[in-house]
């Protein structure tokens, strides 16, 4: 594909922010033209979101996540890039993997699309702990714009690292979440069914739920890293995969490129 | 201005996991059974009601899970027990609320500085304590052995007993004093370095004098601290580069030998080594790779949260500051700690309980390279009682960099010296001295100032700002401040030109900092780096759009000296020619006398299969998949081969492999060895078993041992004579093993002061630790094998050549035994065994292998089962003793899966090798020698054996 005909992708890095660079390789390797753009030069002005047609919040500890994962970074979404951040939603895909899930449920982007409202967040583990290792997630029937598709497939493994990684909401808006379809991952167990057991679901997630969209299907929010399975030697088990294995994740970046190059 | 308090506590009914891991942890240590719920308390200082309303609601409180209430929320009652205090509520809860002592600068407090900003708030200071609280069925005294027990280490942390008045630290800078040394006998000497805690020696104190003499003036307290400092073990290393004095003659020094024989052996693999921060290899594209090592013992002991962490953010500024900069792609970590079941009777007093000291351990080093974004992974850890004395926290991080970055820069005459990063506090003085210095009981307390808190992020950010302005050539050189902080970096970089800095303009966390303070603070986060003048607005951009602090400090100024001054006073004049030559090369003397070990009669195991879970699960073989599961495995994206993999994911690997270039297939494989106790029992057999144990385990994933480096580590307990005996027969044993297999050390590092002094002074000395660790290059991670059996009837083989050594064997200390022979490694046979191992994988022929080591022959094989899912029979056929065989850990010897006897002929043919039996599709290890049943154990049982102790300790 011309690197014009590529949609731009805007990973955005704030202090402590760290999955910035493979986040931007998954997204190249699936076709699209990743650049990790700083928020200070959002800020600024320096850069303009308007000059991308996806945003990514990826992983990492923003600043520390000191008073709770992504809220700060979520206050400055909030502040300072509130306006910009505001008339991205309307045309632009948003992706927030572990704290940038975090970050998006934390500023209310997620699951409501209502920024500076928070509806939702991403609680400690049940088990106190940062926990790292293998998921498996099954993909609900649902309405990101992006992933519709993908329903029938999985379940998909990939990894989870994180502290706090459990979403709790309000009955009502969950009930909201749970109906509309904004429910797209969850942690299944060998059986391939939703589990609240440790560790097939990692931090007892209500509902065994790992990722969720805003009503527009345009946000997505997930706790698990599928830029961490986007080759065959990020699998522990590689060995024992046939020959013919395709990495789950890369269709996640794929179907969102392809989404944002025909679909803006 | 008043303070405002804000505590946040969870929603009614809604579980507290930090509550509820205290519970746990209380009833584990101290059979107190309660239930634990917590909130965080804020405290602001700035702020009004209102002001600190909006705070609280934008950033503190989670309104889904949260609630929060401003103003006092203090109980009525407060009793008082010991240094605690506890309150009692008005239904009988006892609560206690846990702080950072006031001078420990906690990040979280900048956290909410940057918050209030945002939100334009007029914020001055804020501090964060937790509040615990406790059910009404404990008493006071309970709540108290719980605070002592579970939450607070005196020495960072404190509970508080009253609302502070103000959270603004204020100070007054003390003034530069002067010291003269001139007419000073020997013993005024020697109490000058005590009280001032240089820890120089009446020799090194008479140099100082005579040139102090030269001067004709008195020392200033700031160049006293930079001799004490420059001079200290931990910097220049007097033991390692002093002649060696043996009965039999004298023998070079070690680092010497070190140095020589590694030179031999550099060949076009080695890029850098021994000048820099690490040692690098090249790697594939025009990359370096690099690798160091660091001991953190000192402040683990005292700290092992703390501790820890900066030791992991201190070796990852070695490799973020070697050549013209680095990224940090893998971090590592290896323990010698107590057990943690010993009893507190033979604990030292005033020291960390062992199942505090690994809990503390493995949170700090996951508290630091998570938030970095670093993988950590690779690890291990050792146990034996006498590590109580101190205990052996050794570090390790690997990094890579253009090869055109890779080598260490030099400052040129007129350079800025720029400072970036954290602010100086008051934090780890004297750092370097203390760490060479023996410990006693008093150290807990008298040395606690050189106790640090880390602050990843601050690091995160550093790091990625050097990367940036190393691609655009703005970095001539860099450093980073460790040990004695900017008097080590600038003093460093200062030494081929001469330097001048003004250290009134080094930013301050707070006030009242005196000019030697300031000097050699270790706060962490700080590197120091030579810029072109002209480059410096540029690099401070850069540094900006990272949100780092850049301070200029001063000039290269082309005068050999070392020029230090406070505004327009000098406080620190010396020349390089004295810092660098004035030391007196020691002579030490050495000779080692084997302490010999009973030998009692060993009968036969009866009981197989509870020996063998004995032996599973031994702290030394037991699962650590609690610890490894707390650290980021694969972060960066770049794991290739997993700590654990295996059906369920749950068999450890010998070693990791990472893919630092996510579009190329080229592997790093990282592996190390070391075992503390055959070092004690026989250090030229121990050293060679670790270097041995530390090259099989990468050669057991795939890695070639033609192309790798290693890193070596020394921790010994003492210089004395006996200790240098060791030490020189350990780096002998290594020499001798480079030799054979012609490979080069490329780093390392010693720490020379693992000894306890008891009140009554009797002293206990740890086991004498030498870590080797390895860093090799496969041109295809593909080609590399995990240890799970993959087949069902596959062929077991057991490849290499064992010893009948016993010693130090886990099989041995769960009889409660020694041992003097400590298994002997061939060092003919052993690169032949090597090639064939590697060739095997390579070739795919080979299905799983893994390195046999603690836990012996039928140890490893265990584990394979695990990660299979399947059982094994096996038929030892052996003249000699079944115990001795089975539970034998002579290293350099592996298990691995073929498809056939015939296979394995064909692989293994030139080197020694047995078939030991086929991989079945049940759940049974079912041993027997020449057809006569020995034993059939379940695996399912042995696995939850070989896990249960570190779930049980990371529950």
């Amino acid at each position: 594909m011309s690197e014009l005909l590529k949609p731009r992708v805007a990973i955005f890095k704030t202090s402590g922010i760290n999955c910035d660079a493979e986040t931007a390789y998954a997204f190249d390797l699936a076709g699209g033209s990743a650049e990790i753009v700083m928020g200070e030069d959002l800020r600024t002005g320096e850069k303009k979101l308007s000059d991308f047609q996806i945003l990514t919040f990826p992983g990492g500890f923003s600043y520390g996540d000191d008073l709770g994962s992504g809220t700060v970074a979520a206050l400055e979404l909030d502040t300072y890039l509130g306006n910009q951040i505001e008339r991205f939603k309307e045309k632009g895909l948003i992706l927030g993997v572990c704290n940038g899930f975090q970050i998006l449920t934390r500023s209310g982007l997620l699951p409501m699309g209502t920024l500076g409202e928070r509806g939702a967040t991403l609680d400690r583990n049940d088990n106190g702990k940062f926990v790292s290792r293998r998921v498996n997630l099954s993909v609900e029937p649902n309405n990101c714009v992006f992933l519709k598709d993908l329903s029938s497939t999985g379940p998909y493994e990939f990894q989870v690292a994180h502290g706090e990684g459990k979403l709790v909401m309000p009955p009502d808006i969950r009930k909201q979440v749970e109906v509309n379809g904004q429910v797209v991952f969850r942690y299944v167990n060998a059986e391939g069914l939703p589990t609240q057991e440790y560790p097939a679901n990692p931090n007892g997630s209500e509902g065994a739920i790992a990722g969720i969209c805003d009503p527009t299907g345009r946000i997505l929010g997930l706790m698990p890293h599928p830029e961490r399975s986007v080759s065959r030697s990020q699998y522990p088990n590689s060995r024992r995969l046939p020959e013919s294995f395709v990495p789950e994740g890369l269709a996640i970046f794929q179907n969102m490129i392809e989404f944002a190059r025909v679909g803006v | 201005m008043a303070i405002c308090e804000i505590a946040v506590t969870r929603k009614e009914g809604l579980p507290d996991p930090r509550g509820n891991d205290v519970s746990l942890e209380a009833n584990r240590v101290l059979g107190i059974r309660t239930d634990v719920t917590t909130a965080t308390v804020y405290r602001v200082e700035g702020l009004d009601e209102e002001q600190a309303k909006l705070l609280a609601e934008k950033a503190l409180i989670d309104p889904v899970t949260e609630e929060g209430s401003i103003g006092g929320n203090m109980a009525y009652a407060v009793a008082f027990v010991g240094d605690d205090f506890v309150h009692i509520d008005r239904n009988s809860k006892k609560t206690l609320e846990v702080a950072y002592k006031p001078e420990v600068t906690d990040p979280i407090s900048e956290t909410i500085g940057r918050a209030a900003g945002d939100l334009h708030l007029p914020l001055e200071a804020a501090r964060v304590s937790t509040k615990y609280t406790f059910g009404s069925n404990i008493t006071v005294q309970q709540a108290s052995e719980i605070a002592n027990r579970v939450l607070v280490n005196p020495t960072v942390q404190e509970t508080v007993k009253k609302k502070p008045e103000t959270l603004v630290i204020k100070g007054e800078r003390g003034p530069v004093e002067t010291i003269s040394l001139a007419d000073k006998t020997d013993r005024e000497l020697d109490e000058i370095s005590t009280q001032r805690k240089l820890h120089l020696n009446t020799e090194e104190m008479r140099v100082a004098q005579k040139e102090f003499e030269r001067l004709g003036r008195e020392a200033t307290d700031v160049e006293l601290e930079i001799l004490g400092a420059r001079w200290s073990e931990h910097c220049v290393h007097k033991t390692f580069n002093a002649r060696v004095m043996t009965p039999n003659g004298e023998k070079r020094p070690l680092f010497g030998r070190i140095k020589d024989t590694s030179r031999q052996y550099f060949k076009d693999l080695v890029a850098t080594a021994f000048e820099d921060n690490s040692g690098g290899m090249n790697f594939y594209d025009g990359t370096v790779v690099l690798v160091k090592w660091e001991t953190h013992n000192s402040p683990s002991a005292l700290d092992p949260f703390g501790g820890a962490a900066t030791g992991s953010g201190g070796v990852f500024r070695d490799i973020m500051g070697t050549g013209k900069g680095a990224k940090v792609i893998l971090s590592t970590d290896a323990f010698a700690v107590a057990p943690p079941g010993m009893d507190q009777k033979n604990l030292p007093p005033a020291s960390i309980p062992p199942d505090n000291m690994l809990r503390g351990l493995v949170a700090g080093v996951r508290s630091y390279g998570n938030p970095m974004g670093i993988p950590t992974s690779n690890g291990s850890v050792h146990f034996h009682p006498d590590f109580a004395a101190k205990p052996t926290v050794l570090v390790g991080a690997y990094g890579i960099t253009p090869e055109q970055y890779a080598q260490k820069g030099h400052p040129e005459v007129g350079d800025r010296v720029v400072a970036i990063g954290g602010r100086t506090g008051r934090d780890g003085i004297h750092g370097a001295t203390v760490s060479s210095g023996a410990r006693t009981e008093k150290t807990a307390t008298a040395d606690a100032a050189h106790v640090q808190i880390g602050n990843p992020i601050e690091e995160k950010k550093m790091a990625d700002a050097i990367l940036e302005a190393r691609d655009k050539g703005l970095i001539r050189a860099l450093t980073d401040c460790g040990a004695a902080g900017f008097s080590s970096a600038v003093g460093e970089m200062g030494e081929e030109i001469g330097v001048r800095v003004d250290i009134s303009k080094a930013p301050l966390k707070y006030e009242g900092l005196s000019p030697w303070e300031i000097w050699i603070s270790e706060s962490q986060e700080r590197m120091v780096l030579a810029i072109d003048p002209e480059q410096m607005e540029e690099f401070g951009a850069v540094c900006r759009r990272h949100g780092v602090e850049v301070t200029d400090l001063g000039e290269f100024d082309g005068n050999k000296k070392l020029t230090v001054t406070y505004e327009d006073e000098v406080v620190a004049d010396l020349e390089y020619e004295f810092l660098l030559n004035g030391l007196p090369q020691r002579a030490m003397g050495a000779e080692f006398m084997r302490e010999v070990f009973p030998e009692p009669e060993i009968e036969m195991p009866t009981d197989w299969v509870k020996t063998l879970k004995e032996v599973m699960s031994h702290g030394n073989v037991c699962s650590k998949q609690p610890i490894v599961e707390q650290y980021d495995t694969t972060v960066q994206g770049t794991n290739a081969l997993a700590p654990f993999g295996g059906v369920n994911l749950d068999a450890p690997n010998d070693a990791v492999v990472i893919r630092p270039i996510l579009d190329k297939p080229y592997g790093l494989v990282v592996s190390h060895g070391l075992n503390p106790i055959l070092t004690r029992v026989d250090p030229e057999r121990g050293a060679k078993w670790a270097a041995t144990e530390a090259v099989s385990n990468l050669v057991a994933v795939g890695g070639d041992f033609r192309e790798m480096v290693l890193c070596g580590n020394y921790v010994s307990p003492v210089p004395d004579r006996q200790y240098m005996g060791s030490l020189d027969i350990q780096v002998d044993s290594i020499c001798a093993f480079q030799n054979a297999l012609e490979v080069p050390v490329v780093s390392g590092k010693d720490s020379l002061s693992s000894t306890y002094t008891w009140p009554d002074g009797r002293k206990t000395h740890v086991p004498p630790v030498v870590s080797i660790s390895t860093m090799g290059r496969i041109p295809d991670v593909e080609k590399t094998a995990t240890s799970d059996f993959k087949r069902e009837d596959s062929t077991i083989v057991m490849v290499g050549k064992g010893d009948k050594g016993m010693a130090g064997s886990t099989y041995f200390d769960t009889l409660g035994i020694v041992g003097n022979e400590v298994p002997d490694v061939d060092l003919e046979i052993l690169p032949r065994v090597f090639d064939a191992i590697h060739s095997g994988i390579v070739s795919g022929e080979v299905k799983a292998a893994h390195d046999i080591s603690e836990g012996g022959v039928i140890g490893a094989i265990s584990e394979m089962c695990f990660g299979g899912g399947m059982g094994v029979e096996l038929d030892i056929d052996i003249e000699e003793r079944e115990d001795f065989f089975l539970f034998n850990e002579t290293a350099g010897t592996f298990i691995v899966e073929v498809e056939s006897s015939k296979k394995a002929a064909e692989l293994f043919g030139s080197v020694p090798f047995k078939v030991l039996g086929r991989t079945t599709n049940g759940t049974e290890i079912k041993v027997t020698n020449k057809a006569k049943e020995l034993f059939t154990a379940d695996i399912n049982e042995l696995k939850e054996a070989w896990q249960a102790p570190m779930k049980a300790l990371f529950h």
